[in-house]
């Protein structure tokens, strides 16, 4: 057993885990679906992304592929909540509401990508 | 083209591109600044008087990289200025620590090295025009590049020094020069230099390890059997192996030096015709010399060299003296001890010799040799072996007969052959012809060309090169010095003369006037290049063709062309 590897998956896992926490309920309901969890997604998707880097292999450049488009989605998401709150005169009604959990929806996609590569990777590597 | 190159990327794994390497080592910097940052936002919106995300991003992003405007939107509590404290030093902290270890790989040797190799193939993958691969880039490949430089033919320079390589850069090059540090012993850095690029035209060996151009002959011959590869070589077993592989052509100065020497014992003028022709465009028309007579001969130093020489030397059925450091077992006869000591060279009675050969591998031993056998006998022919190219004043001053350096041997070899391969033929079949021969082709290029050897070239009497010829060529007797007349005055020949004329596989080595040329041969002229320029007139331009060849003056616009003919 390999520390990098515990690690790695944690990682991978977690953010795709708090994605889906953020995006379950309601999709325009701002009370089902908390900022700090979001923050939290946004973070452990970025480290996810950053352990990464320089993995030389076909299946680690798709890896860091389904990462990227998670952060993407994810900040995207981060933007528009903060538009909502700090900019739009309405501020966070169920309309934006709506958009800031169908981008993290997408990112979630993304990030469940991510897990059944994980997934493949170690099936693939088990006898070793 | 891109079967090879699908075939070349199998073969070695591909380099992962820089920005990759950047990220593997940027993996903890990173990691390490978004926790910190992750930890400082989220605390800031913890504590009361909680800040959204927003500001808190916003307050901390202009903290972290010490911008600072001040506590936004209102002023602090105690309590987030004392979180505030903490966060700043683990912010700051976490940036310099990143941007330190970006500054660090910046400066990294290996870093700039893989870039360095990076760009280098990328430079060499982008070549749209033939190249020559050049492994070894010491004296030999200097002179060589230089003179292939003039051609205007390019080259990829691979040499172990990092100095030579860098030197590429400073020296002036008409073209960009690709170079290389690395190993020409590993196939890999081969690749990497061209060898499977479908442009590169030949590869050179030119290092001065044996063992190195070997495999780089064998490699080039085992992945681009399709490619000529010249290879250096001073031994003959290394030579035996190479040609184990393909056929390369192999250059063995010392042979070669072997060769013009019994040249120049056998036929002086066939030497000094050689010697002129292979001295490349401007070459003054070296000095006859004077022969060496017969007698016997004194050789110091009984090295690769020495052994050459005086095996040369005794196929001539020459008596040779042999002085040595170390006693040589299959040769009984030599006088051991140091030359320059003068009781081991009287032994040698040099005052008795005609000849004296200073061939050890030190110049200022060979230059003292050459001083102390002159002092003994004034009137002896003297060879000596120059090792290095900077001391050529110190044996041009001492009027040494013949002196051989090895890496201009091989330079000018190999660039007979890389630059007109019919001028290498002519070189290769010259010495069978004879002195006199030789003596009456000289008299003829003096007269015609002067002193000072003028440019080589080839021409192809074809439709493409030579349209206007094609009638004339087509009759019985078309004379070859009907076609050297001069097209302002065809009572005289234009400044130059064939050496080689070419037909299929046959070649003619100096024909005379009345040798006939028929459609499809080839034609090597050496000459002034206003020559060459009133030749190719005659060969494409009807109207000077017509008064060259028949005397005959046509029009040479197309309206009287027209009207000459109705009349």
């Amino acid at each position: 057993m390999s520390l990098e590897k515990v690690v790695f998956g944690f990682f991978v896992l977690l953010a795709a885990t708090l994605n889906f926490g953020f995006f379950l309920g309601d999709i325009s309901d701002p009370a089902l679906h908390n900022v700090y969890e979001l923050f939290a997604a946004v973070v452990v998707s970025l480290i996810a992304t950053v352990l990464k880097f320089g993995d030389r292999t076909q299946i680690g450049a798709v890896h860091l592929a389904t990462s990227l488009v998670a952060d993407l989605q994810l900040i995207a998401a981060a933007l528009m909540w903060a538009y909502a709150t700090q900019i739009s005169s309405a501020g966070l009604d169920a309309e934006a509401m709506a958009g800031v959990v169908s981008l993290s929806g997408g990112a979630l996609l993304a990030n469940l990508v991510s897990v059944a590569l994980l997934v493949i990777e170690t099936t693939t590597f088990h006898r070793r | 083209m891109t079967a090879r190159r699908r075939h070349f990327s199998a073969r070695y794994a591909e380099r992962s591109p820089t920005i990759f390497l950047i990220l593997r080592r940027m993996r903890a910097p990173l990691i390490l600044l978004i926790t910190n940052f992750a930890i400082s936002v989220l605390g800031l919106t913890l504590i009361p008087p909680r800040l959204s995300f927003f500001d808190a991003f916003y307050f901390m992003s202009y903290t972290a990289t010490t911008i600072g405007y001040g506590e936004l939107p209102q002023p602090f509590t105690g309590a987030q200025r004392l979180w505030v404290m903490a966060t700043i030093y683990l912010t700051v902290v976490g940036w310099a620590y990143t941007i330190g270890s970006l500054l660090a790989l910046l400066q990294d040797r290996t870093f700039r090295q893989a870039l360095a190799l990076r760009r280098f193939s990328r430079t060499v993958n982008r070549l749209r025009e033939p190249f020559l691969l050049l492994v070894g880039f010491g004296q030999t490949g200097q002179i060589l590049g230089r003179a292939l430089d003039s051609l205007g033919r390019r080259m990829v320079v691979l040499d172990l020094s990092a100095d030579r390589v860098d030197a590429l850069d400073i020296d002036s090059y008409h073209a960009d020069v690709p170079g290389l540090v690395g190993d020409g012993a590993d196939p890999r850095t081969l690749d990497l230099a061209g060898l499977e690029h479908p442009q590169c035209e030949g590869v050179l060996a030119l290092t001065d390890n044996d063992e190195v151009n070997l495999v780089v002959a064998m490699t080039a011959a085992l992945i681009r059997p399709d490619v000529p590869v010249v290879a250096r070589t001073v031994s003959p077993a290394t030579e035996h192996r190479m040609r184990a592989f393909g056929s390369p052509t192999v250059v063995n100065p010392f042979d070669r030096f072997g060769d013009h020497v019994r040249l120049a014992l056998h036929a002086p003028a066939s030497y000094q015709l050689m010697s002129w022709l292979a001295g490349g465009p401007g070459a003054e028309l070296p000095d006859p010399g004077r022969p060496p007579g017969a007698g016997r001969w004194v050789v110091c130093g009984y090295g690769r060299f020495g052994r050459k020489f005086v095996e040369d030397l005794r196929a001539d059925g020459l008596e040779v003296t042999i002085i040595d450091v170390t006693e040589q077992e299959d040769e009984p006869g030599v006088i051991v001890g140091d030359a320059s000591d003068p009781a081991v060279l009287a032994k040698a009675r040099p005052a008795e010799a005609v000849g004296f050969v200073a061939g050890t591998d030190n110049d200022t031993t060979n230059l003292s040799l050459i001083a102390a056998a002159r002092r003994l006998n004034p009137g002896l022919f003297i060879a000596a072996r120059q090792n290095h190219r900077s001391n050529a004043p110190l044996f041009a001053a001492l009027n040494v007969d013949w002196v051989l350096v090895a890496a201009e041997v091989v330079a000018r070899e190999i660039y007979a052959q890389l630059s007109t391969p019919l001028l290498w033929r002519f070189l290769q079949e010259m010495p069978a012809c004879g002195n006199d021969w030789a003596t009456d082709l000289l008299d003829r290029l003096e007269a015609h060309c002067g002193s000072r050897l003028g440019s080589v070239w080839k021409m192809t009497l074809d439709d493409r090169e030579a349209p206007a010829l094609g009638p004339w060529l087509r009759r019985d007797h078309a004379r070859l010095g009907d076609l050297v007349r001069s097209p302002q005055d065809r009572d005289r020949q234009v400044a130059a003369v064939p050496l080689l004329l070419l037909r299929g596989d046959e070649a003619t080595l100096g024909p005379a006037d009345d040798v006939t040329v028929e459609p499809g041969d080839q034609l090597l002229f050496v000459g002034h290049p206003m020559a060459r320029r009133a030749l190719i007139d005659t060969m494409i331009n009807r109207a000077t063709s017509e008064y060259v060849l028949n005397d005959r003056t046509v029009p040479a616009g197309w309206l009287w062309q027209r009207l000459s003919r109705r009349t």
